[in-house]
C-alpha cells in the first residue's frame, strides 16, 4: 500500500453519482442506509467534521498515532545521541566540577527535541497520506462543500444499481443529485 | 445518543446556519478593510517604527544605550521577554488543554488566541536575541561545531534550554495553528473572486476538499498535537523560570518558581486574550460567536490563576522567613518595603486583589469592565517580572554593588515597539485569515450532547 491515500483523488474515475445534502442528520442517515444496501461509498465531503461518519463508510482507523510514536522515539534517540556526542564524547567541559554524563539537566533539551520531531514527523506524514501539498489542484465536487453543503460520492461500477441509489438519495433528503462523467456534472433531479 | 441540549446555554447565539457562519466570519476578508481596521493598523505600524528605530540604535551603538549595569544586568529586556512569553501561553492553553478537556467553548476563541501565541513569541524572542549584544553571532547559541564558536553549547544551562524550548514552542504552535487553519483557508479559497487571492488561498489550502477520510486523520492529528502541546507549554515557562531558579540570587533561588510562573503565564495570557476579544467581538460584530458566556469563562480562569499567583507571592514570603536565611529574608523585605515598593504593591494589587472582583457576576459579564480589568492584569504581570528581576538584583551581596535601575528611552521604545510588532501582525491576521475557526464553530451550532 502506497503512502498517499489513492482514494482522495477524483481523477480517472468511472462515472460518479453525487448527492448533495444540507442537513447533517439526514446525511448520516442516508449514508448509513446506502451502506446497509451494500453500496460502496467512495467518500463523503463535509464542511466540518461529522463524527462517526468515517466508521459508517468503512474508513479504517488511522495509523498516524503509531507514526507519531516512532517519530518521537527517533527524536528522543537523536537528541540523546547529540548531547552525548557533544558533551561527553567530543569535548567534555568541566563546569564547576559537575558531572557531564546523563544528568537530569539533559532532560529539557531531549524533551523539546522529542516534541519537535513528533509534531513535525506526524505533520509531514499526515500531509503526505492526505495528498496535501502546497498548490495542488483541488478535486471539488461542489463549490459549497467547504461552506454549508455536504456531498456523498458513489463510484458506479458494474454491480451498482443506479436507479436504486438515486431513489435512496432522494428519499433520504438529498437536495440535489448529479451524475459526473469525465469531470462534467449533470443534474439528474 | 445525540440530541439537542435543552439545558446548556448555546455556545453560538442568533440561530446561525453554517452558511451564516461562513458569511459572517469571512466578511472582513472578502470586503475592503473597515475604518477601524485602518486606524488600528496605522497606529500599530507607528509603534512598529518605534521598535525599528530603538532596535537600530541598540545594534548600531551597542547595549550601552540600555541602562542595565553590572548589578542589574537584566532589566526591561528580560522583563519584556518573560512578559511576552507568558502572554503566548493562553493560546496553547485554550487550543490544546481545553481540547483535551473537551471544552467546546474554546472553539470561537482558539484561532485568535493561537495567533496571539505566535505573535507574542516573536515579540519575546527579540529581547534575549538582541540582549546578546553582537546579534550577528547569535547562532553561537545553537549546537554547532567548535569551528563556528568557542566550544559546544552548555547543556547544563537553562539559557540553552530556553533556546530549545522557545524555538520548539514557536514551531509546534505554528504547525498547530496552520493545520487548524487549512479547512478555513479552503472555505475562503472557494469564496474569493480575484485571481491573486484564489492563487494564494489555493496554495495554502493544500487541496483541501473536506473528505471524511481526511477529516478523520485531521482530528487524530489535532488531538495528538494537543497532547504534545500541553506538556510543551508547561515546559516552556518552567524552563523560563529555571533561568532564575537555578541561580544563587536571593529572591530567585526558589523551587516554587515553575508552577508559579506557569500560573502567571496563563493569567497574563488570558488577560491579553480578553483585551483583544472584547474589542474584536464589538468591532467585527462577532457578539453571537464570542458571547458573554465566553467572556465569563475567561474571567473565571483569570480569577483562579490570579489567586494562584497570589498564593505563590505569599508562599515566597513565608519560605523566606521559614528558611532562616538572612539574605532571602532581606530580599523579600526589600521587595515590599525597599526603594521599589511601588512596583511590588502595583503587582500585588493588580494580580492578587483586582481579579477578586470576578467573584461578582456583574464583573464577569460586563464587557467594558472586563476590558479594563484585562489591562490591569497585563500591567500587573509586567510589574511581576520587573519586581522579580530588578528588586532581586539591585542590592547585591556587597553593598558596594547596590545600585538603582530604571529603563532608558531606548528600552522603553523597544517595549512599546513590540506592541507594534504584535498588533501589526494581529491586524494583518484579522484582515487575511478567519479570526474564528469556522469549521469547528459549524460543528457546534446545534448544541448537541
Amino acid at each position: 500500500m502506497g503512502l498517499v491515500d489513492k482514494n482522495l483523488s477524483l481523477r480517472n474515475r468511472n462515472k460518479m453519482l453525487v448527492g448533495v445534502w444540507e442537513d447533517e442528520d439526514s446525511l448520516v442517515d442516508a449514508t448509513q442506509t446506502l451502506v446497509d444496501q451494500g453500496i460502496h461509498i467512495h467518500d463523503v465531503y463535509t464542511p466540518y467534521p461529522v463524527h462517526g461518519l468515517d466508521r459508517v463508510i468503512g474508513v479504517k482507523r488511522s495509523r498516524l498515532a503509531r507514526v507519531a510514536f516512532f517519530c518521537g522515539l527517533t527524536g528522543l534517540s537523536l537528541m540523546t545521541l547529540m548531547i552525548w556526542y557533544m558533551y561527553v564524547h567530543d569535548w567534555p567541559v568541566n563546569v564547576g566540577n559537575k558531572p557531564v554524563r546523563f544528568t537530569p539537566s539533559w532532560i529539557p533539551v531531549i524533551f523539546e527535541g522529542t516534541v519537535l520531531c513528533t509534531a513535525f514527523g506526524m505533520g509531514i506524514f499526515f500531509f503526505l497520506r492526505s495528498r496535501m501539498v502546497h498548490g495542488i489542484k483541488n478535486d471539488l465536487l461542489d463549490v459549497r462543500q467547504t461552506d454549508d453543503r455536504m456531498i456523498i460520492a458513489i463510484e458506479t461500477t458494474d454491480g451498482v444499481a443506479e436507479a436504486d441509489v438515486l431513489k435512496t438519495m432522494k428519499d433520504k433528503g438529498a437536495v440535489e443529485v448529479r451524475e459526473m462523467e469525465n469531470g462534467i456534472q449533470t443534474v439528474i433531479k | 445518543m445525540i440530541h439537542d441540549s435543552l439545558i446548556r446555554e448555546r455556545l453560538v447565539t442568533g440561530d446561525k446556519t453554517a452558511a451564516d457562519v461562513t458569511r459572517d466570519i469571512s466578511r472582513p476578508i472578502l470586503n475592503q478593510p473597515s475604518k477601524a481596521w485602518k486606524v488600528g493598523f496605522t497606529l500599530s505600524v507607528i509603534f512598529l517604527a518605534i521598535f525599528g528605530v530603538s532596535l537600530f540604535w541598540t545594534v548600531w551603538t551597542g547595549i550601552g544605550v540600555w541602562n542595565i549595569n553590572k548589578s542589574v544586568m537584566w532589566g526591561w529586556d528580560i522583563t519584556n521577554f518573560v512578559f511576552w512569553v507568558g502572554i503566548g501561553h493562553a493560546g496553547t492553553l485554550i487550543s490544546a488543554v481545553l481540547l483535551l478537556f473537551r471544552q467546546k467553548w474554546r472553539m470561537s476563541i482558539n484561532r485568535s488566541a493561537e495567533a496571539m501565541t505566535i505573535f507574542a513569541v516573536i515579540c519575546a524572542a527579540m529581547f534575549p536575541v538582541f540582549h546578546m549584544g553582537r546579534v550577528w553571532v547569535g547562532y553561537w547559541a545553537l549546537p554547532l561545531p567548535n569551528a563556528f564558536g568557542s566550544l559546544w553549547v552548555n547543556f547544563n544551562s537553562p539559557l540553552l534550554w530556553d533556546v530549545f524550548a522557545i524555538s520548539t514552542y514557536f514551531s509546534v504552535s505554528l504547525l498547530f495553528w496552520y493545520i487548524g487553519l487549512i479547512p478555513d483557508i479552503a472555505t475562503i479559497r472557494d469564496k474569493v473572486k480575484t485571481k491573486t487571492a484564489k492563487f494564494w488561498y489555493g496554495f495554502f489550502s493544500m487541496g483541501w476538499t473536506g473528505s471524511t477520510r481526511t477529516w478523520a486523520r485531521y482530528e487524530l492529528v489535532s488531538l495528538i498535537l494537543a497532547g504534545l502541546s500541553t506538556p510543551l507549554v508547561l515546559s516552556v515557562h518552567t524552563i523560563v523560570s529555571t533561568d532564575f531558579a537555578t541561580s544563587v540570587i536571593p529572591g530567585w533561588h526558589t523551587t516554587i518558581f515553575p508552577p508559579y510562573f506557569v500560573a502567571g503565564a496563563i493569567f497574563s495570557g488570558f488577560g491579553m486574550v480578553a483585551t483583544l476579544l472584547v474589542v474584536a467581538r464589538k468591532v467585527m460584530n462577532y457578539e453571537n460567536y464570542i458571547t458573554i458566556g465566553h467572556l465569563e469563562a475567561m474571567t473565571k480562569i483569570i480569577m483562579v490563576t490570579g489567586s494562584l499567583v497570589g498564593i505563590a507571592y505569599l508562599t515566597e514570603f513565608f519560605i523566606a522567613w521559614y528558611s532562616g536565611v538572612e539574605y532571602e529574608q532581606y530580599a523579600f523585605l526589600n521587595r515590599a518595603f525597599g526603594p521599589y515598593w511601588w512596583a511590588y504593591w502595583s503587582m500585588m494589587s493588580c494580580n492578587l486583589l483586582a481579579p477578586q472582583v470576578f467573584w461578582f457576576k456583574w464583573a464577569r459579564t460586563t464587557p467594558w469592565f472586563i476590558f479594563t480589568m484585562s489591562i490591569v492584569v497585563n500591567v500587573g504581570m509586567w510589574f511581576e517580572r520587573f519586581v522579580i528581576i530588578v528588586t532581586s538584583l539591585h542590592r547585591d551581596y556587597l553593598p558596594s554593588s547596590w545600585v538603582m535601575y530604571s529603563g532608558s528611552l531606548t528600552e522603553v521604545g523597544l517595549f512599546l515597539g513590540t506592541f507594534g510588532i504584535f498588533f501589526t501582525c494581529f491586524f494583518l491576521f484579522a484582515k487575511y485569515l478567519p479570526v474564528i475557526n469556522m469549521a469547528e464553530v459549524k460543528s457546534i451550532l446545534r448544541n448537541r450532547e
